[in-house]
């Protein structure tokens, strides 16, 4: 849970200030195309940015930052193209909710630059066996390529 | 005419095969790539300091300097962060299905058609949305398999998220998102992104999912098979 001021951060890490939020015409028209819809899932993208704008509590269970597929349909359908997912995904990083698939990514680019993926998956191999991705090797057999890191690149 | 080329990691690792065929098609159409050298990556969609995101996508932006004017970016996400970072429009970021319009099509040697084959054209996400970044022909990929007599059927799912980006955080959810859009498809997937390929093909039982660039080079006789 984060504070008011920690919002803030989140507002400024996903490039807006927090009068930006203030335009949002409380249409909820993101609430209808919204991917996580599909899943079943009760959630309101409107409600996320009243809730920044106000300072209301968002939990790390908030379904849109669990669920967020980052598909960019409610920036569409939204009258000021407000970018919901940018800010789904600084509050993620604020929340620190990342994957140690998501981690292993960026630390990979942290060490080389680039995404070393033989890398990645090394390192997400206790998570990925836990998760049950396993089954999913057969399938994935067209994508593995043995190959050595890039050099590391200046960033 | 030259190109700068931003193939970005994934067509360096998982996805080599459309970094294959892109380079192939560019080729016989008498274009030439040449490789931002030292590129680093654009950040992806993993970033959420959105400053940080564009300042990786800046740098490979810098490293383009002098050595080109046009740069080709085939993965969907590097293509919007290079245009997000590209704000002076320095350079013309560029996306391959942005070059692949039919005249330049009527151009190739076309050896095979699709007469009788299915298709569902996928975009998926990045592609066409947000509409500042998005490809500029939103139709390319159908009037693509038209020109060459392939037929689409099934519903408009082209712009549906494949939840690909929910793969390694909760995969139930691209199961679920991934399994919709195969049913309510028809034929042969044609996609062009790694990402949705990868997400649809782990979850298509019997389907085949192909990049445009795989068919493309079917029709111009490489691949025996599609």
């Amino acid at each position: 849970m984060l504070n008011v001021i920690e919002y803030e951060k989140v507002i400024e890490l996903a490039g807006y200030k927090r009068e930006d939020f203030s335009v949002c015409l409380g249409c909820k028209i993101c609430a209808s195309v919204c991917t996580v819809n599909d899943l079943s899932i009760d959630m309101n993208p409107q409600e996320l940015l009243s809730s920044l704008f106000l300072g209301n509590t968002i939990e790390k269970d908030n379904p849109l930052v669990r669920y967020c597929t980052n598909c960019y349909r409610c920036t569409s359908a939204c009258p000021w193209k407000i970018r919901i997912p940018e800010v789904v995904r600084a509050l993620r990083e604020s929340l620190s909710v990342a994957s140690p698939f998501e981690k292993a990514f960026k630390g990979s680019i942290d060490i080389w630059g680039r995404v070393y993926e033989p890398y990645v998956f090394l390192k997400a191999v206790p998570f990925l066996l836990k998760e049950g991705y396993i089954k999913y090797m057969a399938r994935w057999t067209g994508y593995i390529s043995v190959h050595l890191p890039h050099k590391v690149k200046r960033i | 005419m030259d190109y700068g080329y931003y193939p970005g990691c994934s067509l360096t690792g998982s996805a080599r095969k459309l970094d294959k065929g892109v380079r192939e098609i560019f080729r016989k159409l008498g274009h030439s790539l040449n490789e931002i050298p030292d590129w680093n990556c654009c950040g992806a969609l993993e970033y959420g300091d959105r400053s940080e995101l564009t300042r990786l996508s800046r740098e490979n932006l810098k490293k383009a300097e002098g050595m080109c004017s046009e740069i080709v970016a085939p993965c969907p996400a590097c293509y919007k962060n290079l245009k997000e970072a590209n704000s002076g429009n320095q350079f013309a970021i560029l996306h391959p299905l942005e070059l692949f319009e039919k005249d330049i099509m009527g151009s190739l040697n076309v050896k095979r058609d699709l007469k009788g084959k299915v298709f569902t054209p996928y975009y998926g996400c990045v592609l066409l949305r947000p509409e500042e970044t998005s490809i500029r022909n939103r139709n390319v990929m159908e009037e693509l398999i038209t020109f060459f007599g392939g037929e689409i059927e099934g519903e408009k799912i082209k712009d549906r998220c494949c939840g690909g980006n929910q793969f390694f955080v909760n995969k139930w959810a691209t199961e679920r998102l991934s399994t919709l859009i195969l049913e309510k498809s028809k034929g042969i997937m044609v996609v062009f992104c790694p990402l949705c390929h990868m997400a649809l093909k782990t979850f298509s039982k019997d389907r085949k999912i192909i990049y445009l660039t795989d068919l493309v080079l079917y029709i111009m006789g490489e691949n025996n098979v599609i």
